[in-house]
């Protein structure tokens, strides 16, 4: 009933949207009742110190949290990331240094084991991991870390030699592949980075 | 390194091992298919490993259920292929071998051009090495003839597979300075070719000198 | 990382998934109290809201593998929070009023004067007479302190529908008021 309801402007004044001396004169006095009202308002901040301790406790006997036994199927998405054409030719040139570097210097055989850093420059990325044949495609196994505020990150794995494909998560949904590494088809529309070890 | 021909597994040991490695990972659809294609495919001595990893690859982007089973299909398929054209080359069927050959031809190399680098005649352990190089090359944008023609070549000079594996890195660095991906790899092989005629060059053995890392960006 | 830098939720919730759930006491302590207003306002008392808090974060823990955003974690956090704040309310609505009123009044006796403690304790009573959606725009707007816009993109809804609670919820509150004063 409109008796009893707040007119529109004292509501807009209750949202902060007008003041007091925006209202009609007639208005005054409901609007001086609203802002009685919200006087009752009560911002002390609630702190709950027990709860720590209580959380931990209740945790220590319970299972660890557990991965779905099958997430559900979501249709995939358009994967974009703007990388600024001269990005491309550093990474490049850093992929190839880092493959040489790292190769073993006198081998009689094969070694087993090859240790690969992985760069990814991504300014405007909040978070970014890598996935794999290595790590069961596990987008959350590999994060890599950024160095300061370069948008630079990286990853440094040891991986087995034989025949590897991945690509980078940018921001836990985005599948990118390595802009300095050999690109393959995955089989669903986009690209797989290659690394041959 | 010993290669070892595929020996035919205990059908329920192969499919407990593929349902182990897929429980969680796929759906039970794609899972049913896997273990399918698996189980015939390692009866022709086809290898189960790349079939196992386009399925959870699927399932971890997030791709629906019956493009997942046509991915692996397809990789299926690609098995027999390279299977097929490692059989015209000679006389080893070895499973690494062929899941490099069916990483080649995903990269856009033909049956035929399995078939050519396995007529070589290079031991399976360098063969295998010499299929995942040429498919790397072929990701790089080396078109055929220069990419075939590279890897033999590297393969019949015979030197270890180490010099193999840096192949797609130096054609990286050529194209890194503007060269085109046929003109790096017919540059390679024709030093590959030196190399086989003259010997190996004095210092062998030790890694190759590296250009100075480049400035951040 | 640098020594000494304060580590991100994100690298904490893969800690604690790998393993190490020690870890996870880094974010309690770091969240714990972030919300508790919030859950105060929303049930009536500390008390509910320190159970409310407690059982968030327990629930965080088991689904923790389910956060898809680790990095934003107090968001994620936020909304199982929320989800248990809406549980409890269905649950103990008859003891509510009675709760807050003791509650509130005890919190007021160190600031202001009786009239303010009687003014806060008439509207948290009046807020518990509102369904929890008008409460809850309530709370987030004029206890909270966010504008429109942010509680739109927190709970995922339109500004105008937003307005439309909260004006019901003004006019709620006012007949509570007048009816009780």
């Amino acid at each position: 009933m409109s008796e009893r309801d707040f007119h529109p402007l004292v509501k807009q004044l209750l949202d902060g949207e007008l003041t007091i001396a925006d209202l009609p004169a007639e208005l005054r006095a409901e609007g001086e009742e609203a802002l009685r009202l919200l006087t009752g308002v009560d911002r002390s901040p609630v702190e709950l110190p027990a709860v720590t301790q209580r959380v931990m406790q209740t945790l220590a006997s319970r299972p660890a949290p557990a991965v779905p036994a099958w997430k559900r199927v979501m249709r995939p998405r358009e994967i974009r990331l703007r990388i600024r054409p001269w990005v491309l030719a550093p990474a490049l040139a850093i992929a190839a240094a880092l493959i040489l570097l790292i190769w073993p210097a006198t081998p009689a055989r094969p070694a087993p084991l090859v240790t690969v850093r992985f760069v990814l420059v991504a300014p405007d990325a909040r978070e970014v991991s890598l996935a794999g044949t290595f790590n069961q495609w596990d987008a959350h196994a590999t994060p890599l870390v950024r160095s300061g505020s370069t948008g630079v990150w990286t990853a440094t794995l040891t991986l087995p030699a034989g025949q590897h494909q991945y690509a980078f998560v940018v921001d836990g949904a985005r599948w990118v592949p390595d802009p300095g590494a050999p690109a393959v088809d995955d089989g669903f529309g986009r690209r797989n980075s290659v690394l041959t070890l | 390194m010993l290669t070892l021909l595929a020996l035919p597994l205990t059908l329920l040991g192969l499919q407990q091992g593929m349902a182990q490695r897929l429980a969680g990972r796929v759906s039970p659809t794609v899972a049913a298919l896997v273990e399918q294609l698996g189980t015939t495919g390692a009866a022709r001595g086809l290898p189960i490993d790349p079939l196992i990893q386009k399925a959870i690859e699927g399932s971890a982007k997030s791709i629906p259920d019956d493009r997942v089973a046509a991915a692996v299909r397809l990789v299926a398929t690609q098995l027999d292929t390279a299977a097929t054209a490692l059989r015209e080359g000679g006389p080893v069927s070895d499973t690494l071998a062929i899941a490099a050959g069916a990483f080649a031809i995903n990269a856009g190399l033909s049956g035929s051009d399995i078939t050519a680098l396995a007529r070589v005649g290079a031991s399976p352990q360098a063969l295998t090495v010499g299929l995942r190089v040429a498919g790397t090359l072929a990701a790089l944008g080396v078109p055929r003839a220069e990419n075939i023609g590279l890897v033999s070549t590297t393969l019949r000079s015979g030197q270890p597979a180490e010099s193999l594996l840096l192949l797609p890195a130096h054609v990286q660095s050529a194209m890194a300075n503007g060269s085109t991906p046929a003109a790096a790899a017919a540059g390679l092989s024709r030093a590959a070719a030196a190399q086989a005629r003259h010997g190996p060059p004095p210092g062998r053995g030790q890694p190759p000198p590296h250009p100075a890392p480049p400035p951040h960006p | 990382m640098r020594p000494g830098a304060e580590p991100k939720d994100g690298d904490i919730v893969r800690a604690v998934l790998a393993g190490e759930r020690e870890r996870y006491a880094v974010l309690v302590e770091r969240y714990r109290d972030r919300y508790a207003r919030y859950a105060a306002r929303m049930l009536g008392s500390a008390d509910a809201a320190e159970d409310a808090v407690q059982d968030a974060f327990v629930r965080a823990f088991d689904q923790l593998a389910q956060c898809k955003e680790p990095d934003n974690f107090v968001g994620w956090f936020f909304l199982i929070l929320r989800n248990r704040c809406f549980a409890e309310r269905r649950r103990s609505r008859a003891e509510a009023p009675l709760e807050a009123a003791d509650s509130v009044a005890a919190a007021d006796r160190t600031d202001g004067g009786a009239e303010t403690a009687e003014r806060r304790r008439a509207l948290q009573l009046a807020l518990m007479e509102l369904t929890p959606d008008q409460r809850e725009v309530f709370v987030l707007k004029h206890v909270e302190g966010l504008s429109y816009g942010q509680i739109a993109e927190r709970l995922s809804t339109s500004i105008p529908s937003l307005k439309m609670r909260m004006h019901r919820a003004y006019d709620r509150l006012r007949e509570q008021l007048r009816d009780h004063t």
